[in-house]
């Protein structure tokens, strides 16, 4: 192993105890290797919110049906020729969403004071999404960023959907912060009068549809759970 | 009957990891969803071929990953032909600053597109499915230096690509 790939094993988790404190005292000791290593944490931690609401989302029904009729042999070619627009499933429409990625930089001009932060490979709230995540109702007129939807996750988390200006997405509270679950940007063209009463956005939608136990919180229950510090 | 009824209620369970899988492998949505019904019925073909008590999900990635190379290759090789030399060469900057105002998933998935197939799989398979060198290298029937080294170029690629705006 090149000592290359024993530093990116290491930040893996595959080294033995022995190579793995050895490398996590260089590390220690070299702030190049620090910020290396902080680098691709991060970058592990945005592959995984890129592509984690694909897994998150409901699967089209017609590749669940697949699976209760297998007698129905279809090969890629044929899957691709047979692909009619009109039925093109609901995924469609939600990876284009996706793909349209995340602008989170549009939300807040101010470079220093970016709405979203990275720790330790996780993404959290941070300035103003933090302060309406922190505060603010469902009720509230819209400013910079309007509340949606809060509930418990399977995680007993409290979970608020939110949308800002051209983005939208969901953040469940954890250990005093605001985690990010899921971040998507509106339709091209949507951008400037993006409003979640205009419908949420399907990845979205998706999204919270998995994450959620239980019902959404009633007015109530929202201010209420602020009053108790999200816990 | 029971025996098919869990085989294929296994691959139900999978299924959303496979898609996820397939929209790493694939940056076209409609393919990579293509990709994954030919998945499940290759699976479901060869089911006699799977040994119980062995992991379902390394065998269907794998079958993935096949069905990916099968139909892909030439389309993937033109791509990764198309990627500007510089960008893979332009590492330097500091990202956090970029990062800490701007995440662009755009950016992310785009690059992962970009990306050599050798690449990509080990990418996604390690840092995105969260499987470790060992069952990518049984998986792909790769050394695991080799699986090792791939990683590492990829991702260094991806930094490059993405790290900074």
């Amino acid at each position: 192993m090149t000592e290359d790939e024993k530093f990116f094993a290491w930040l893996d988790g595959e080294l033995g105890p022995a190579e793995s404190a050895e490398m996590e005292a260089k590390v220690a000791a070299d702030p190049e290797l620090e910020r290396l290593a902080e680098q691709h944490r991060a970058l592990g931690a945005r592959l995984r919110v890129a592509f984690d609401p694909i897994a998150s989302a409901a699967v089209p029904d017609h590749l669940a049906a697949t699976l209760r009729a297998p007698a129905k042999v279809v090969d890629f070619a044929a899957a691709r020729r047979a692909r009619s627009m009109p039925s093109l499933p609901q995924w469609a429409a939600m990876a284009a969403t996706l793909a349209l990625g995340i602008f989170v930089g549009t939300m807040v001009p101010d470079r220093a004071a970016g709405p979203v932060e990275v720790q330790a490979g996780k993404l959290y709230a941070a300035a103003s999404l933090n302060q309406a995540l922190e505060t603010q109702l469902a009720s509230a007129p819209a400013d910079s960023v309007r509340i949606g939807m809060t509930f418990r996750n399977g995680a007993g988390e409290i979970c608020r959907s939110f949308t800002a200006q051209a983005s939208s997405g969901l953040a469940c509270h954890r250990n005093g912060r605001w985690q990010l679950k899921g971040l998507f940007a509106a339709p091209e063209g949507q951008g400037g009068s993006y409003r979640m009463a205009a419908g949420m956005d399907p990845s979205l939608a998706a999204l919270v549809d998995s994450s959620m136990a239980g019902e959404a919180f009633d007015a109530n229950q929202e201010k209420a759970a602020r009053d108790k510090g999200w816990r | 009957m029971d025996q098919s009824s869990s085989f294929e209620g296994q691959l139900a369970e999978l299924l959303p990891r496979l898609r996820r899988f397939a929209h790493a492998l694939s940056h076209d949505s409609a393919d990579a969803d293509d990709l994954t019904q030919a998945t499940i019925e290759r699976a479901l073909r060869s089911r006699d071929r799977w040994q119980e008590g062995t992991r379902l999900d390394s065998w269907s990635y794998r079958i993935m990953r096949n069905l990916w190379i099968d139909t892909a290759r030439s389309r993937s090789r033109k791509i990764a032909r198309e990627v500007p030399e510089e960008e893979g060469l332009s590492i330097g900057e500091d990202p956090r600053d970029a990062m800490d105002a701007a995440v662009d998933l755009k950016r992310v998935m785009a690059a992962m597109g970009r990306l050599p197939d050798d690449q990509r799989e080990v990418v996604a398979l390690i840092l995105v499915e969260g499987f470790g060198y060992r069952e990518v290298s049984e998986m792909l029937g790769l050394p695991i230096g080799t699986v090792s080294s791939r990683l590492v170029r990829g991702r260094t690629a991806l930094l490059a690509m993405v790290g900074e705006r």
